[in-house]
């Protein structure tokens, strides 16, 4: 329609004045988030071609950085963990999340509702702090493994090895294979399953070999979304691989800051483009399956009423995995932050009455870097937050109901950051603020740490944003233009007051997001950006414990209050 | 005049022609209905005029002006159109109450707000709405929704009003009382109305012309009465009512009649376009018009009664002849066994 030109104009209707002012914003919004989006990882492309960091005077282009890391065998050893621990979490959150799936969907299983939030948990509490609770829980003088030690001589468990990590990072990312499992199953008929069960399939059976082979794209989906995040890991190998020196891919980029002494951006950019190169056959992977599991769910037609299936005997061994499952994945490493939190130190001997002290969170409140992290990271979460969804839906309304090439344009470039580890893009950033003279001062203020976490979660937020728009019926727009409404008009006073409460819950979500995010941060941290997530890992790196441990239970703490109000205004947790 | 004029419109969703060329006007105070199957383009005609569609070729004009022109490249958005559109779902803003959501095209006239404020209270009193202006769309009843919709839709009067399927949410009963004050309205209020519909019964009743559309093409138009009893083709014929067919081959034609026979039967009817002497045809007549005749004579068959369905104000028999099936209306039950059916020469007609 913008192709026909010379229109006449209805007389009344101002209609000239308002197609000008609703294609300005729109190509403005298109090109800031091109540019927020693009510098950063061309700039990152570009490095990794230089032999020494960008602003040295002395550099040259060339392929010397890869060369240089691919020659390190500590790269290739990273690549294989990576790759390992990868695909171990895989096999374990996959099945297990169909599973939960099943019974949480399907089943009479006792206590569903309330049981539900908790299983999201491990998604919402950072990797970080999850990664510290089972040090802290389960480690050599863990809780656990000292109280086991004291009543059977011993703690069958080992965190640190790659076997450790791979079971850990399988067991916290089930509630990522539940999302996408459950909703699967949602959308289909539950007849197929009582045919089943009819027939004289046991509850296990009809899982296996009714319900999850119907679900089948969505686990093949989710299967590529962990094998993906398992690339990305860096929290969880960050504090439970450094005891035993097992390094991956993100934690080989991190430590190459230090490796040679010097800054080694163009290595450190080098590994950066190699994860990338990775990552990014995964997203659109991802993109493609999940356009696949879409219409396989169409093609099924309307969900028939679904009646829970009886469980019988099967109830209590159901209950015994699911109750496992929540012991280890959630109650271990919380109970174990929130008790370290409160004793002086632990170990064999100590008694927990004794220890007991708030002298960790007095170090925390003394110190002024402390407060301002938390004061920082409830602003980011608040007032950035919001700010981040009127980004995202301004996003929303320039691709909204318009299938031109600028709308397939957003739509890849939305999807870029998720495929950049927010590690690599806090370090574009980094660079990008650093000089890049216009935003140079606003370098030590937390706006730089707010634009990198809101590019990288573009891709999620605009998820959220999209299914918002999507539940306007095109109906209600199309009754206005026939009423005489331009696109300004029927977007602020039509569409934008019908998806209100979605933008209210997409709030609540990005904050969640937000307080748990940490390793955006770790480049960007700086006095006057300082960020609980990002604190913690440098201070983990200092080994001041009782400072992480408080510091950790307050951002639990965070993420929990947004919990409470997202559970209270009954917003949805997942799309 | 003309309020609209659509020329040669052809509209393609890719490679899938929707419309190939539909000509037609709507007079000032006529009521036009499009009908037609799904598929057939009605709703895509109606939402081209609109101006929510973009034709690829042909014009559309509103009076004498030119809202959508093909080769010169004119396309008035559906905004600037100023025409009433009444939706299938009605699409009421459910975040505005009813007076703000028929408050809504005036303000975007920007008329003064005492002005706005009359023109919508009369516009709802009119709808008998008056009372509802503070209400929002989900405390209303499907009717009173309707109702609103076209109040929305008729406040700023707009040339025209388009209806799509306007009776389709209504539930059977309310449908006809519906169907008859809409009417009412539209003839007391003088506007010009295009109409979607797909029942053939609410366009009878409904239209001062029917256009009948058919994969895209306009099959036949005329007044109700011309398309009901003076059915130019046979999809035309079976789409606007009741009817029994009986396939055979012309065996003789003269003066505008011609002799269909089949197996069991030999009957004159009248002779349709398609009809020729030697060729397979179809003979079509009304349920309503087949009469249970006492014995044989003139233009009758003998077909077997299986059985007999009660309608309430009358029944509906089923008969055998070999393999075809002949339905009749009667207003007594009749015994099982062979009877005599009368297919009056004027009633029946061979395609």
């Amino acid at each position: 329609m913008a192709t026909l030109a010379d229109a006449p104009t209805a007389a009344g209707l101002p209609r000239a004045r308002g197609r000008a002012l609703t294609a300005l914003p729109r190509a403005l919004t298109i090109l800031i988030t091109a540019a927020a989006v693009l510098a950063p990882l061309s700039l990152i492309v570009y490095q990794s071609l230089l032999s020494a960091p960008f602003f040295d005077a002395v550099k040259q282009v060339g392929v010397a950085a890869y060369e240089f890391i691919f020659s390190d065998p500590d790269f290739w050893s990273a690549l294989t963990n990576s790759l390992l621990i990868a695909g171990g979490m895989t096999l374990i959150a996959v099945p297990l999340g169909g599973i939960l799936a099943f019974v949480m969907e399907r089943t009479d299983f006792p206590g569903k509702r309330w049981i539900e939030p908790m299983v999201l948990v491990p998604s919402f509490v950072s990797p970080m702090v999850l990664a510290f609770g089972y040090v802290v829980a389960a480690g050599p003088v863990g809780f656990y493994s000292v109280w086991s030690t004291e009543l059977f001589g011993g703690a069958p468990w080992t965190l640190y090895s790659l076997a450790g990590m791979s079971v850990i990072a399988g067991l916290t990312h089930v509630p990522n294979v539940y999302i996408y499992a459950s909703s699967a199953l949602k959308s289909l008929g539950s007849d197929v399953e009582e045919a089943a069960r009819v027939a004289g399939a046991s509850p296990f059976r009809v899982a296996i070999s009714v319900s999850l082979p119907l679900i089948m794209p969505a686990l093949l989906f989710s299967a590529v979304l962990v094998f993906f995040l398992g690339i990305e890991l860096f929290g969880l190998p960050l504090v439970l691989g450094d005891p035993e020196g097992h390094l991956v891919l993100s934690t080989y980029l991190y430590k190459l800051t230090n490796k040679l002494g010097t800054p080694s951006y163009h290595l450190m950019a080098a590994v950066a483009v190699c994860i990338v190169a990775m990552t990014i056959p995964l997203v659109l992977m991802q993109r493609h399956l999940l356009q696949n599991a879409r219409k396989y769910a169409t093609i099924k037609g309307k969900a028939g009423r679904i009646r829970d299936l009886p469980l019988g005997r099967w109830k209590w061994l159901a209950v015994a995995l699911i109750g496992l499952w929540l012991l280890v994945a959630v109650i271990v490493p919380l109970t174990g932050i929130a008790l370290r939190a409160f004793v002086t130190n632990w170990g064999f001997g100590v008694q927990l009455a004794e220890a007991f002290t708030l002298d960790n969170f007095r170090a925390v409140f003394d110190e002024p870097t402390h407060v301002r992290a938390i004061w920082n990271t409830v602003l980011i979460g608040t007032v950035g937050g919001a700010i981040t969804v009127a980004c995202y839906t301004a996003i929303g309304f320039a691709t909204h109901r318009r299938n031109d090439g600028w709308s397939r344009v957003v739509d890849y470039l939305v999807l870029v950051p998720r495929a950049v580890p927010g590690l690599l893009i806090g370090l574009a950033f980094l660079w990008v603020f650093l000089f890049f003279p216009p935003l140079t001062p606003l370098r030590q203020t937390i706006f730089s740490m707010w634009l990198a976490y809101t590019v990288v979660w573009l891709a999620y937020g605009m998820r959220l944003i999209s299914s918002s728009l999507m539940q306007v019926s095109t109906e209600l727009e199309e009754a206005a233009r026939s009423v005489g409404a331009g696109r300004g008009r029927i977007s602020r006073e039509i569409t934008l007051p019908l998806i209100r409460h979605g933008l209210i819950g997409s709030w609540l979500l990005v904050f969640m997001i937000f307080e748990r995010e940490y390793s955006t941060g770790v480049y960007l941290l700086a006095p006057g950006t300082e960020v609980i997530g990002a604190q913690l890992v440098s201070l983990w790196q200092g080994g001041a414990i009782d400072v992480v441990a408080a510091l950790s239970l307050i951002n639990i703490v965070l993420v929990f209050i947004g919990l409470a109000f997202a559970l209270r205004f009954g917003v949805k947790l997942r799309d | 005049m003309a309020e609209l004029t659509v020329e040669d419109l052809h509209l393609q969703y890719g490679d899938n022609p929707i419309l190939k060329g539909v000509t037609m006007t709507l007079e000032r105070g006529e009521v036009v209905s499009l009908l037609g199957p799904s598929g057939s383009g009605k709703t895509t005609l109606l939402r081209a005029v609109a101006g929510l569609e973009v034709p690829q070729r042909g014009v559309i004009r509103v009076g004498d002006k030119v809202v959508f022109d093909g080769a010169r490249r004119v396309d008035v958005p559906a905004e600037a159109r100023s025409l009433g559109l009444v939706f299938q779902s009605y699409a009421l803003w459910p975040h505005k109450t009813v007076f703000d959501n028929v408050a809504y095209g005036l303000k975007l006239r920007n008329i003064a707000s005492s002005e706005v404020s009359s023109r919508v209270t009369r516009a709802l009193e009119q709808l008998s709405l008056g009372h509802l202006g503070k209400r929002f769309p989900h405390q209303l009843s499907g009717g009173q929704q309707q109702r609103v919709a076209l109040a929305r839709a008729l406040v700023y009067n707009p040339p025209v009003i388009l209806l799509d399927e306007p009776l389709s949410n209504l539930d059977a009963k309310l449908r006809e009382e519906a169907r008859a004050w809409l009417r009412e309205l539209i003839v007391r209020m003088q506007l010009s109305a295009l109409c979607v519909t797909h029942d053939q019964g609410e366009a009878l009743a409904m239209s001062d012309r029917i256009l009948l559309l058919n994969g895209g093409r306009i099959e036949q138009q005329g007044t109700p009465q011309q398309m009901y009893s003076a059915p130019e083709t046979l999809f035309t014929a079976d789409f606007m009512g009741s009817n029994n067919r009986l396939p055979g081959r012309v065996t003789e034609m003269r003066d505008g009649v011609a002799l269909l026979e089949g197996a069991g039967f030999r009957l004159w009817g009248t002779a349709k376009r398609s009809a020729a002497r030697g060729n397979e045809a179809v003979g079509m007549i009304r349920l309503e018009r087949i009469r249970i005749a006492e014995g044989p004579g003139d233009n009758r068959l003998e077909a077997d009664l299986t059985t007999s369905m009660y309608l309430g104000d009358k029944w509906e028999h089923l008969f055998a002849l070999g393999n075809e099936r002949l339905r009749a209306y009667g207003d007594s039950p009749l015994a099982v066994g062979r009877h005599w059916l009368e297919l009056p020469r004027r009633e029946l007609w061979i395609f």
